[in-house]
């Protein structure tokens, strides 16, 4: 049965307040910089080019958020979760990710070969996520001490004992359980929930387990090809494979 | 007389932000080299012998504050002097209320929020001319 809507907290309305507000700022810097590639009114065309992408990333982040507490509080009927194909998501993260992961100097790959079928998921709930998580990663890479120099990060999906796995992964050996539990405890609180694995507050994972968290999802570590990632466990959709 | 070119530090784990700095510092007659975390900071400096730091306080692994405590360690190091370029706003690390400020002989805190790269020049110019 449809759960009714639950009100925001306080702090909650303020910080969705805030985050809408945002984006239009960020909007018209990402828009500015585009223009003046596109008119070459300017002589720095590669300045130009970092700041849309780095506007366009955090205008996506401040989305997800907002995403998150709508998923959450189930605002409207539009986020009931549909039949999609985990490859064309992942595909679709993957276009939007691909300059930033340029502009850090990480190798974005798509491993998204196998047929999985169908799941049933809400399409821009993991859409979001994925490209909130490996926002992550892509920043937090290159400060990973890489012995064989593998700054890839990778959107990848494959079978387990449970249904099908899509996730981020990458060479980041202090990923774990344990980091994740201690994060999940820390986050809040600290200025550094995942210490070993990100100078920042890693806001893109925490935004990431809160979209799957109101999905009914639960992030995970998680290995694939042996690279260290977060991934969430998907249900195919029955009602497709009957068909 | 020409102007002797000083050897930077640069602690930063902000591939992006990191660039932008290193580009406008050398542009200005620094020579920076470059870690992204506490570990490498100390290998650079032990390799480098810089002039002066510019330190970020959050990093992976092991914080500024963990870095500036072995740095400040070596007797060669404990006059160079050192810049906090942090998105730690100064009053949380003022309310930590350990003299750290003291303790670690921190010449200027800047708050990467309020600090725009002419006003982070600035002081280092300033720094480096009063040293």
């Amino acid at each position: 049965m449809k759960q009714p809507p639950h009100q925001l907290a306080m702090s909650e309305q303020l910080l969705l307040a805030i985050a809408e507000q945002i984006k239009l700022p960020l909007l018209q810097i990402s828009s500015q910089a585009e223009l003046a590639l596109l008119r070459k009114t300017t002589d720095d065309d590669y300045g130009a080019a970092q700041i849309r992408v780095l506007a366009t990333n955090a205008l996506q982040l401040v989305d997800a958020y907002s995403l998150s507490l709508r998923l959450d509080h189930q605002f409207n009927s539009e986020l009931a979760p549909e039949t999609a194909s985990v490859a064309s998501i992942l595909y679709d993260a993957s276009s939007q990710l691909k300059d930033y992961a340029k502009l850090y100097n990480v190798q974005l790959e798509l491993n998204i070969g196998g047929k999985f079928g169908p799941v049933l998921v809400h399409k821009k709930g993991l859409q979001s996520a994925i490209v909130g998580l490996a926002s992550a990663f892509i920043e937090a890479l290159p400060t990973q001490q890489h012995p064989n120099n593998r700054t890839i990060v990778q959107l990848a999906t494959h079978r387990c004992r449970y249904g099908i796995v899509a996730g981020v992964y990458a060479d980041i050996p202090g990923l774990n359980n344990e980091t994740l539990r201690r994060g999940r405890k820390l986050y809040g609180n600290s200025r550094q929930p995942l210490v070993d694995v990100s100078h920042t507050g890693a806001a893109g994972i925490f935004i990431a387990d809160a979209i799957f968290r109101a999905m009914r999802l639960r992030l995970q570590v998680s290995r694939h090809h042996r690279l260290y990632g977060l991934g969430v466990v998907l249900h195919p959709s029955s009602q497709m494979m009957l068909v | 007389m020409a102007k002797r070119q000083i050897d930077l530090l640069l602690i930063e784990p902000d591939r992006v932000f990191a660039s932008s700095i290193n580009g406008y510092l050398c542009e200005n007659g620094y020579n920076v080299r470059h870690a992204y975390d506490a570990q490498a900071a100390l290998v650079a400096a032990d390799e480098a012998r810089p002039d002066m730091v510019v330190c970020e306080l959050q990093l992976v692994s092991h914080s500024g504050i963990e870095f500036l405590y072995e740095f400040r360690s070596y007797p060669d190091w404990r006059q160079v002097p050192v810049v906090i370029f942090s998105l730690v706003p100064p009053i949380e690390f003022a309310s930590s209320g350990l003299g750290l400020s003291r303790d670690l002989a921190i010449s200027c805190y800047l708050y990467k929020s309020a600090t725009t790269m002419s006003m982070l020049l600035r002081e280092l110019n300033f720094l480096s001319e009063r040293a």
